[in-house]
């Protein structure tokens, strides 16, 4: 009947189970596959498309790979449900890496994404187009989190900030300044929820940059209370290597506390002893250990390893320069303010982290403060229990005083796990003393009877440890371990438990710690061992214990006496012992034998022989030799009839020595210094692992970073903070080259001479704001999906010939065109000049850059710029001159030479092809020069250093795109044949706005409209890039009032690779409005053109007065 | 930073895969985790050949978290917690069922929660806000319409304030705040039946509902009974440090607002006395329950249960009151729930140990659980709760119940 009704009861559990799955995914996770996903991927339904997403998932979380659907799903990136974009992201991000190709093709959605009106919209594209880890799109990853680090929503850039490691991750080293720089803004940021990620991006990026710290460390240290959880983690640890590479350790600290550099007294008043009270003075703290422990967060691997070979240089190498004080050092009391309050974490990481500092760098009296809360997260989880216990056992060692009065708190519970079982016996057996021991002792005593048998043999050896750490106790000790020792004996007979005999050998070992203190007077001891040999039936315990009687053999008075008995018992049972056993039987023989203290001693002699025959034929190799080994040795000592008898063969007695070495050694008092003498900073993974994890760093060398201070550089960085915002939404190509924490490094760096600000200003004037920028994609968002999408069809499909690319929206209206040319517009051409230096900062000398057309006569790679000088001061200027700063600094350091020579010998040719010096420039002159410049990178501005009045001021160059390129002279033919060859994944399309010809028309109302149109087009394009006008085609058959249709088209090949790259730029709207441009771009190097891409349709919203 | 996270079930199989990095991780190293055997396995961070593996165990579900560089254990370890905490909290429990019917939702918190192995969204409130827990509604719907989204389309307001637990302006038409002080006993009873250590550790609970940007204060009529405490990151540490006032912005909903030791107590509610003599192969056990100090509350749910040692073969165990079983891994239980008036409740009966065995000479511990509602056995008591501004209809609450935690009594 019970059957029944518990068959019913499971059935009805079964039925509640399956109605809570009803409306979950359970079905999906069961039979992922019971449907074919494939078409649903291609569903027009979200929810169908939903639940083959999920489906996929599913897969994957059952470790199938399923990443041949990739170019299916990468097409659902465009849908517009939250859902489904979140489980495409969730799979791309899986597989991207494998599908690199295909991981393409989703940029452009990301691209529009990251100018959505929706932060969250915005949060995801960045995260996932950071995320896929592909090096071809990482310039565009890098400007756009570059604009994302501006954005208005905080969310959107603690997401930019956790996207630098994930950009770092794919060494880009032409990448790293503006990761750097990066790193450095959002480490400024007013939102301690950006900070916070933005100091762990610090961690993985950059760990020794301390000058993004220093510019803001005391802002980083009064936000750090507010800053997320996470992020405070990686924060301390930072601001405390900051400190220390900057100040030193502190002198007062527990850290230098021993370094002879406070040597008035410190035991004396050292508020450790005093305070607790009970700890004697000499542990207080184990000194030798303290600075072992200082000197291993400090010294990398390397010296590591040279300290090993010679143990005994602990000694202080720390030179009282490179330390600090508490009273008068700013900044190590903030640090140590404003890290004391998060000791009340509800987070256990921060709360360790935050105590690794007081440990560090509090002054000694206050390190106690960490106490309290750390013994508070014993309890926590089990997993977190274990790991702040290995910490504190560091701490404890070092300083057990700081534990002693709190030994109750690592009482054992029976429900702790059993390393955490074994780490409190440590701790207990580390901190006992003198008022505490008898407690412990106690306690101990109850865990010999857990049935957890494996516990009980480390209680038995902490005892061991605790008897040989106070010395008062032994006696009390010993007794309960001879008990167990019998006890034990008698229980480990029947084998019936696994762990007894471990208990027992244990409790043989912790006796013989004891004895060993002090041999003398534990004579008796060793002797009641014996007597219960004949009980001990375990093979290491009677190993153990027959050794005892070797080593003490000549100890005290009784021993000796019996030593006969004892070896004729033991050659009575060698034939039955363990081979274990049997060694030390032969050892032990063989040191009575020397000792020679034996009244019997040819009785002694024939039980030797007896024992040695014995070995002599044993099945274990191992009691073989060493028995041949023995024989040969003692072949002096058995020849001989007497003990004492003089051997005169000179042989024979350097036989006896070595016999007296190897035998007749006393045992070293063992030092646990060497056991584990290597420690790791508190809370890293090195300290729980105990070896140095990849990626473990010790602290900083103390003082090893110099900072220089300058009152006017907050200042202006300030300004330029200030200025990078306004800037934000600048085209990508410039907003990630802004800000220099790079220009700080140079020596000679002066405060007041900001080269490039003026330049930047110049830019913040005509620059978007950033929501400004978002709401004009969105207006194009439809358009250019259809577009994308239909690129995108074709690219997978491969079929239709792809000729003509006109959007269909397009085709309907026009059925034909005509070609038209425009003849002389070349001289209307005025190319945009950028400001090099502001006159405000170069004592009234102005510098202007124009891009030039013409080719270069150095090399194919090179660019012409003219720069024109200006003196606007009202005194003349001398030796002008630019020069390359690389060049510069191949002189200034050795090691550099190299570097740069690798460059030179690669590329044959310097990046910068000098101008003409000008020896003086008089107040109101003007002069040009031109240069030759070869960019490394076409996004990342250069460095030269601009000479003048002796003076040497550096400034940036910034890379024009459009003039990167070079006008490539086809005919439409071709450009059509070559366009058709790069459909698909080449081309990528962006739509704009132009305004420049509303002007233009209402001035000459005589002229043909379209034609202005196209002129004013074709100026704004050629004033601002280089490139071949291929052909015009105007719409024929229309109203002359709208002039969509008109299609300019554009050919360049690109400098450095010589790539062809064609631009077709197609009008839209009435000729007297504003037009929509759509500007497409096809070109197999798919980051330039998307780069040049953006740039074009920037400038062609930028309003200019050019167009006249 | 961490690159992969894996759920297994209790059977070691891999139920989900998160890869955080771009270096991704084999699940053969769960393969490899789970042939370890059981005393290297249970260590939460354990190097193996590749990768080092962070772990945490919640109702048989494994955590398993894995990194090749180094980076603080316990961040891992604490955000591995906080993961369970938050699915335990969606899902309604943790199991290996739970996990696979909603692993979508599993993998839509866990995208959320860390980015490229970093923590970014822990809050519970603001998940909440991201990703709506599965409910009955959800279901039904989906059920019918074969479609429901449960990921936001907008992001929570909490993100971008400075008070990120918090959204920025809910709206309720009664406000209430409830606190609850939770406090768990720990005792230890040696094996003289001394006391040797008695604490409490507590919580103070709260659940806000409150409109707007409430400003609270909560003091305590004796706050220096407190040993330790860690707080919430909402409390504010200047005005602790010179009144020991928490004054603090509440989140919305449920939190745990801080975490308190009391130490050196004198008495537990309860007293259990076990003997135990055992002679030729048979031992006798019995085990008296009774109150020692009588907190004025009722004791309720009072269980007792140990573990029999390995040597004994058979037991035979009766109560007086309440209820014995023993289950097959020899671990006994005794529900005794409240205490009677008329008798005292006992324990005994006989054990039969292997055959050989003459005495017993390891003895096991009994751990005891009891519950009293309405009473902080620490003596903590709460003085006021204000708010700055008083909303209209506010309803204030304070509950207390005390339970045993880590209450041992060594035989």
């Amino acid at each position: 009947m019970f059957n029944q009704f518990g068959s019913t009861a499971e059935t009805l559990s079964k039925a509640s189970a399956a109605v809570l799955r009803i409306g979950t995914d359970a079905h999906l996770y069961d039979d992922p596959e019971d449907v074919n996903i494939a078409p649903l991927l291609d569903s027009k339904f979200e929810s169908e498309k939903c639940e083959a997403l999920k489906r996929l998932l599913a897969l994957i979380a059952q470790g199938f790979d399923v990443s041949n659907f990739f170019p299916q799903v990468v097409k659902n990136v465009a849908s517009q449900s939250s859902e489904v974009k979140k489980l495409v992201y969730l799979y791309l991000l899986h597989y991207a890496e494998k599908r690199p190709n295909e991981a393409l093709l989703s940029i452009n959605y990301f691209q529009k994404d990251l100018g959505d009106p929706n932060p969250l919209v915005r949060a995801w594209a960045l995260r996932t187009m950071a995320g896929i880890r592909l090096h071809v799109i990482a310039p565009l990853a890098l400007a756009a989190v570059g604009k994302c680090a501006r954005d208005p929503a905080v969310y959107v850039r603690k997401c930019a900030a956790n996207a630098l490691p994930k950009l770092h991750d794919l060494r880009l080293e032409e990448h790293a300044p503006s990761i750097e720089e990066l790193v450095g803004i959002l480490l400024n940021d007013h939102s301690p929820g950006v900070v916070g990620a933005a100091a762990a991006a610090f961690t993985c990026i950059c760990p020794n940059n301390f000058k993004l710290i220093g510019k803001n460390y005391k802002k980083l240290c009064q936000i750090l209370p507010d800053v997320e959880e996470w992020g405070q983690i990686l924060l301390i640890g930072t601001l405390l290597r900051y400190v220390v590479a900057r100040h030193g350790l502190v002198r007062e600290s527990l850290m230098l506390s021993l370094h002879g550099l406070d040597s008035n007294g410190f035991y004396e008043k050292d508020g450790l002893v005093s305070d607790k009270g009970d700890g004697d003075k000499s542990d207080s703290f184990d000194a030798n250990l303290v600075s072992l422990v200082s000197k291993c967060y400090i010294e990398g691997p390397d010296e590591y390893l040279s300290r090993s070979n010679c143990v005994d240089t602990v000694a202080s190498s720390l030179d009282s320069k490179d330390t600090t004080s508490v009273g008068d050092n700013e900044d190590v009391k903030i640090l140590l303010q404003c890290t004391s309050p998060l000791l009340w974490s509800n987070n256990s990481a921060v709360l360790l982290a935050a105590a690794g500092v007081q440990w560090i760098m509090a002054p000694l009296e206050d390190v106690k403060r960490i106490v309290k809360p750390l013994l508070f997260l014993l309890r926590s989880s089990t997993a977190s229990k274990y790991v702040v216990l290995c910490n504190i056992l560091v701490f404890a060692k070092a300083v057990p005083s700081l534990f002693a009065p709190h030994f109750e708190d690592f009482f054992i519970c029976s429900s702790d796990a059993y390393q955490v079982k074994a780490h409190k016996l440590e701790m207990l057996s580390l901190i006992a003393t003198t008022s505490s021991i008898s407690s412990i002792l106690r306690e101990f005593e109850d865990y010999i009877k857990d049935p957890d048998r494996r516990f009980a043999a480390d209680t038995v050896a902490a005892i061991g440890l605790c008897a040989k750490r106070l010395p008062e106790i032994p006696t009390a000790c010993l007794n309960g371990l001879l008990a167990l020792v019998k006890q034990e004996s008698f229980a480990g007979d029947l084998e019936l438990v696994d762990g007894e005999a471990g208990v027992l050998v244990q409790a043989v070992m912790s006796i013989q710690t004891i004895i060993e203190r002090d041999p003398l007077s534990h004579e008796k001891v060793i002797i009641q061992l014996f007597r219960s040999l004949d009980s001990v039936k375990v093979a290491a315990a009677r190993a153990t214990i027959i050794w005892m009687v070797g080593v003490y053999c000549s100890l005290g008075h009784i021993i000796p006496k019996m030593l006969t008995t004892i070896t004729k018992y033991l050659a009575w049972s060698f034939k039955s012992e363990a081979s274990e056993t049997k060694l030390q039987i032969l050892n032990t023989a063989a040191k009575v034998l020397i000792s020679g203290e034996v009244e019997d001693f040819q009785m002694l002699k024939k039980i030797v022989l007896y024992v040695l025959e014995l070995g002599e034929c044993d099945l274990n190799y191992d009691v073989r030799d060493r028995t041949r080994f023995l024989k040969k040795m003692l072949s002096y000592k058995l020849a001989c009839h007497e003990p004492a008898e003089d051997s005169v063969a000179s042989q024979e007695n350097i036989a006896e020595h070595v016999v007296e070495h190897v035998f007749g050694r006393k045992l070293k008092p063992f030092s646990p210094l060497n056991l584990h003498n290597r420690f790791y900073l508190p809370g890293s993974l090195s300290q729980i692992v105990l070896h140095a994890a990849p990626g473990y760093e010790p602290l900083p060398k103390p003082c090893s970073f110099v900072f220089e201070e300058h009152d006017q550089l907050s200042d202006s960085d300030r300004q330029r903070e200030a200025i990078s915002d306004l800037n934000g939404s600048q085209e990508s190509s410039e907003t990630m080259d802004e800000d220099g924490s790079s220009e700080y490094d140079s020596e000679s760096y002066n405060g007041s001479e900001f080269s490039s600000d003026g330049d930047e200003r110049n830019e913040a004037n005509d620059a978007a704001d950033p929501l400004i920028q978002f709401s004009e994609i969105t207006v194009s968002t439809d358009q250019e999906e259809l577009r994308s999408k239909r690129a995108l069809d074709l690219w997978l499909d491969e079929e239709s010939s792809t000729s003509n690319q006109t959007p269909s929206a397009l085709d309907r209206n026009q059925s034909s065109y005509a070609k038209i040319s425009i003849g002389d517009i070349g001289s209307r051409v005025k190319p945009k000049s950028y400001t090099l230096l502001d006159p405000g900062n170069g004592n009234g000398l102005k510098i202007d850059y124009t891009f030039l057309s013409e080719v270069s006569t150095a090399s194919p790679l090179h660019v012409c710029v003219e720069v024109l000088f200006q003196n606007s001061s009202t005194e003349p200027i001398l030796e002008v001159n630019l020069e390359d700063e690389e060049a510069m600094n191949v002189s200034d350091s050795a090691e550099q030479t190299l570097v740069g020579k690798a460059n030179a010998s690669y590329n044959n040719v310097p990046t910068l092809i000098p101008m003409e010096e000008l020896s003086c420039l008089e107040p109101g002159q003007s002069a040009k020069r031109l240069i030759q410049v070869r960019f490394h990178h076409h996004l990342l501005p250069m460095r030269l250093s601009l000479h003048y009045n002796g003076k040497k001021v550096p400034v940036k160059l910034r890379p024009d795109l459009g003039y990167l390129v070079k006008p490539y002279s086809i005919t439409i033919q071709e450009f059509l044949a070559t366009e058709s060859r790069l459909p698909g994944m080449f081309e990528y399309s962006r739509r704009c706005t132009f305004t420049d010809h509303v002007k233009d028309t209402r001035m000459e109302n005589g002229k043909d409209r379209f034609l202005s149109i196209c002129e004013s087009i074709t100026l704004k394009v050629l004033s601002n890039s280089n490139l071949h006008l291929v052909s015009v085609d105007l719409p024929v058959a229309n109203t002359l009032e709208d002039a969509t249709g008109l299609r300019l088209r554009f050919s360049s090949k690109i400098l450095s690779s010589e790539i062809p790259l064609l631009i077709t730029i197609t009008v839209q709207g009435k000729c007297n409005e504003d037009l929509n441009l759509t500007v497409k771009i096809n070109c197999e190097e798919t980051v330039f053109g998307l780069n040049l891409l953006n740039r074009i349709a920037n400038f062609m919203v930028e309003t200019s007065s050019l167009a006249s | 930073m961490l690159q992969c996270i894996f759920l297994l079930s209790d059977s070691g199989e891999v139920m989900l895969e998160k890869q955080l990095t771009g270096h991704r991780v084999d699940r053969s190293i769960c393969a490899w985790f789970w042939d370890q055997a059981d005393s290297f396995k249970s260590f939460p961070v354990i190097a193996s050949p590749t990768h080092y593996l962070f772990q945490i165990v919640r109702d048989g579900i494994t955590f398993l978290a894995c990194t090749q560089v180094e980076m603080p254990p316990l961040m891992a370890i604490e955000f591995l917690c906080r993961v369970a905490d938050v699915l335990s909290d969606y899902l309604g429990g943790l199991n290996e069922d739970l996990v696979k019917d909603n692993f979508i939702i599993v993998y839509e918190l866990l995208d959320e929660m860390i980015d490229n192995g970093f923590p970014l969204t822990t809050e519970p409130n603001i998940l909440r806000e991201m990703i709506a827990p599965p409910n009955l509604v959800s279901k039904m719907l989906s059920v019918v319409t074969g479609n429901a989204s449960n990921v936001s389309d907008t992001l929570p307001s909490g993100t971008g304030s400075c008070v990120p637990w918090r959204p920025t302006d809910p709206k309720y038409s009664s406000n209430e705040v409830y606190v609850d002080l939770v406090e768990e006993m720990d005792a230890i009873v040696n094996r003289d039946g001394e006391l040797v250590k008695c604490e409490i550790y507590g919580q103070v609970q709260m659940s806000s509902q409150l409109t707007g940007f409430p400003d609270l204060t909560l003091s305590f009529a004796n706050p220096s009974v407190l040993e330790d405490m860690r707080f919430h990151p909402c409390v504010r540490f200047r005005p602790w440090e010179s009144h020991q006032i928490l004054s603090f912005v509440p989140p919305d909903g449920q939190f745990k607002l801080m975490s308190y030791r009391v130490k050196k107590l004198k008495n537990t509610p309860l007293y259990v006395k076990p003997q135990i003599t055992s002679d030729s192969g048979a031992c006798r056990v019995s085990v008296l329950v009774g109150i020692r100090s009588d907190p004025e509350k009722t004791i309720e749910s009072i269980t007792l249960s140990f573990q029999l040692p390995h040597c004994v073969s058979s037991a035979d165990l009766s109560s007086n009151h309440g209820t014995v079983t023993i289950l097959s891994n020899k671990t006994c239980t005794w529900t005794i729930g409240r205490i009677p008036s008329d008798k005292t409740p006992c324990l005994s009966g006989t054990l039969a140990l292997e055959t050989g065995l003459e005495r017993l000479h390891v003895y096991p511990t009994f751990k005891v659980g009891f519950k009293i509602m309405g009473i902080a056995l620490s003596g903590l008591r709460i003085e006021k709760l204000d708010l700055k501004t008083i909303p209209p209809r506010l309803y204030k609450g304070f509950r207390a119940q005390t339970r045993a935690g880590e209450f041992d009594v060594r035989l």
